[in-house]
């Protein structure tokens, strides 16, 4: 029982050492004020895989009122911007190649024809350089077209007539609905897991900046030289972090609510008990990344280029569920793919701790992992 | 300017740079890491995705539906046995799409005089954006094919739908990337990335570095210039990142099978200006910044959002219109989109002289304040 008393005396002396060393470090405070407010408004506010302002461009060589009809229900979808009219098939090409396009259209000379006899047939050249956008704004095109009424019949009897078809073409309706966020606002999906990036950036740099500078500036020996264990020494330095990480968190979660209004849904109280592990994670993580810099420079580097690929490879930017086998399991064993998860299922899904008792138990399990290699690479190491 | 002068200081300058192993395992390393983890990650189709499927039907017709489902490897069909199971499977996000086939699906297909076709119910995970707007179109488009191949069989007649108002057949073609693959995209952004980012960074560093030990006022009490001192730094670094440039292209092509479509040569003369602006960057840096570690931190805050806002990952085009006005103003932004054009259209500079002209003023613009940064601090 002694043991344990001096350890966590120990730790809190640590503790407060460094919080007294943050406390003066300007530069810390301000990123650590200045970046979750600048990573807010652009997730919330500007980054987005929606179609949006799209341009393309019509070859209309039908000149019939039917063909004039459908490029109109195209742009009624409201991901595009006025069509550009082509002359001629190449002109539409080259078009596309010079990126004044996303999509052709190009509605062929007998389009009117075919529409009476029933099978009339469009063409649309996609412009394959910008593949998340040309996939969705393709299959908006055939989803009008295929919708569409080629009939040459009022507009108010084609509306009547295409409710109780519904999707015409097809014999089966499909009714798609969309739950948790019914009209698939990125927003949404950055917001919620926005507290895993801030932290991600807060722990990695924090940890690794804290120690190598330490080491740096022979402060490391001289704590050393005192009757505190390594061990004691590092979870000392993490201690104050792990207070303003909470800090960090609230300034997510309300900043996103108050400012997009995306609160969590879920409980509150599972979000606080899920960021313990993930943050003792990342921060393990930021101290073996020290461990592997002889100087804060190199330090910086290294934590800069885990922290990217991070973001990507866990599923926060693009989900992993899309990606190639060998890449997804390479995310798991990053702390922060199993904490957006959670997060997600917390916010959105509205879940409880029920639901994110797999993501808890694998940051547990990584942290577990992580604090091993870091007493077996902190082992006193002088000079 | 004096050539001896000038060949002194760049062989000066390659030693100090090789001589230090971490940065020269950074310099191959991260633009190798960034490629490979960038390639792989931007998917526009679905492949093996779960989906819950509630059969309520239990018809021939609602067999052979699924049946059409799982031989497409878009998805792996999970039978559910009630729709709350199903939607608890949706909230525990075990499953991230569901199929709610109803009960009178197969007499409802059958009944072609109807008064409504049948309905057949999906339901996504909205919290998972993108994958549910990638899942949305496959799944429509699968389930209606296989509905009207059904209808087709079992009537032997065309369907009702078919018959009279059918809708229009659309032939689609992507041009430049035939399979919407998302890899190439993401090599020719990854270009961008190092270069906006590695480049400014090392630069950064090494000439604060130089500061700190003093070894910059002694190369100002030699005979050169400012200018040769300049040239001396950045010179030998442009060559480093041409080379880096270079292994990028060859890696891309080799292992991902990503070779640009335009010219190489052209595609490197634009990089090489790119390296030579990002150069003058991390010198404006370097110059403003104390210590290496500030240095770091400041170009690391200037470069997220500046990668962000490039077009590196989320189309310029989605943003409001205030943030793409500032993107435009980006460099990164017109090199990205150099390199795209380059990589999957083979466009060539006729196609590009407006970016490139941007590319050209800015990059001169930037490269005269460098000088002068450093011509103040002398």
């Amino acid at each position: 029982m002694g043991g344990l008393r001096r350890f966590v005396t120990n730790v809190l002396a640590v503790a407060y050492r460094e919080t007294t060393v943050l406390r003066h470090d300007k530069a810390f405070i301000g990123v650590v004020a200045a970046q979750p407010i600048m990573m807010l408004l652009l997730f919330g506010g500007a980054l987005s895989n929606e179609p949006a302002n799209v341009p393309w461009a019509v070859l209309d060589q039908s000149h019939s009122a039917i063909s004039r009809r459908l490029v109109e229900e195209i742009g009624a979808t409201g991901y595009f911007l006025s069509p550009k009219r082509v002359a001629s098939y190449q002109d539409g090409r080259d078009l596309l190649e010079r990126g004044g396009a996303v999509v052709l259209v190009v509605i062929p000379n007998e389009f009117q024809r075919d529409a009476f006899r029933g099978r009339p047939q469009i063409q649309v050249l996609l412009d394959g350089a910008e593949p998340l956008t040309a996939a969705r704004i393709g299959g908006i095109v055939t989803q009008v077209a295929r919708n569409f009424d080629p009939d040459v019949r009022g507009a108010a009897a084609q509306r009547a007539d295409r409710a109780a078809v519904a999707s015409g073409g097809a014999v089966v309706t499909t009714r798609p609905r969309f739950w948790f966020n019914p009209t698939l606002r990125d927003r949404d999906f950055f917001l919620a897991a926005l507290a895993g990036m801030l932290l991600t950036n807060l722990c990695f740099s924090a940890s690794s900046l804290g120690l190598v500078g330490e080491r740096e500036s022979g402060t490391y020996e001289a704590t050393l030289a005192l009757p505190i264990s390594p061990l004691e020494i590092v979870l000392g330095k993490l201690v104050p972090y792990v207070v303003i990480c909470y800090g960090v968190l609230t300034i997510a979660v309300f900043g996103a609510g108050i400012v997009f209004c995306v609160w969590p849904n879920g409980s509150w109280l599972a979000i606080g008990a899920l960021t313990l592990p993930f943050v003792f994670a990342s921060l393990s993580v930021g101290v073996l990344v020290s461990a592997l810099a002889s100087s804060t420079t190199q330090a910086v580097f290294l934590t800069n280029f885990v922290i990217l690929p991070s973001f990507v490879l866990s599923g926060m930017m693009f989900p992993y569920q899309l990606m190639p086998n060998g890449i997804r399991e390479i995310g798991a064993i990053l702390p922060l793919r199993w904490y957006q998860i959670g997060l997600r299922r917390l916010v959105l899904r509205g879940g409880d701790f029920g639901d994110v008792w797999v993501p808890f138990v694998a940051l547990c399990v990584l942290f577990a992992v992580l604090l091993t290699l870091v007493r077996w690479r902190m082992k006193p190491r002088l000079g | 300017m004096n050539g001896r002068r000038l060949r002194t200081l760049l062989v000066r300058e390659v030693r100090a740079t090789l001589r230090d192993p971490f940065t020269v395992i950074t310099l191959v390393a991260v633009p190798l890491v960034a490629l490979l983890a960038f390639s792989s990650v931007l998917a526009t189709n679905v492949t093996h995705m779960r989906l819950g499927v509630y059969d309520a039907s239990h018809s021939t017709v609602s067999r052979r539906l699924l049946a059409d489902l799982a031989a497409c490897d878009a998805f792996d069909p999970i039978p559910y046995a009630t729709r709350a199971s199903i939607e608890a499977a949706l909230v525990a996000g075990q499953i991230s799409t569901a199929l709610v086939l109803p009960p009178d699906l197969g007499e409802a297909l059958a009944r072609r005089t109807g008064a409504a076709p049948p309905e057949v119910q999906i339901l996504y995970d909205g919290a998972e954006t993108v994958l549910a707007g990638n899942a949305d179109a496959f799944l429509r488009s699968i389930v209606a094919a296989s509905g009207a191949r059904l209808a087709a069989r079992d009537l032997g007649t065309r369907s009702r739908a078919g018959a009279g108002v059918g809708g229009i057949e659309v032939v689609t073609q992507a041009l430049f990337n035939p399979q919407l693959s998302g890899t190439p995209f993401m090599v020719a952004g990854t270009f961008g990335f190092v270069l906006s980012f590695l480049t400014v960074l090392i630069t950064a560093v090494s000439i604060v570095n130089e500061r700190l030990q003093g070894t910059f006022d002694q190369l100002e009490l030699t005979p050169a210039t400012n200018l040769e001192i300049l040239l001396g730094k950045l010179l030998p670094m442009g060559a480093v990142f041409t080379l880096d440039v270079l292994l990028m292209v060859v890696v891309a092509g080799l292992v991902l099978g990503v070779w640009p479509a335009g010219s190489v040569l052209f595609f490197l003369l634009v990089a090489t200006f790119y390296v030579a602006f990002s150069l003058s960057l991390g010198l404006i840096f370097s110059a403003t910044s104390a210590t290496a570690a500030e240095a770091v931190q400041k170009t690391v805050l200037f470069s997220i959002p500046l990668v962000q806002l490039s077009g590196f990952a989320f189309p310029i085009r989605n943003m409001p219109i205030a943030l793409q006005w500032l993107c435009e103003l980006i460099p990164a932004t017109h090199f990205i989109r150099v390199t795209r054009a380059i990589y999957l259209r083979g466009a060539g500079p006729l196609e590009l002289w407006s970016e490139l002209l941007f590319l050209g003023v800015f990059g001169v613009a930037l490269m005269a304040l460098a000088l002068r940064t450093l011509e103040r601090r002398a």
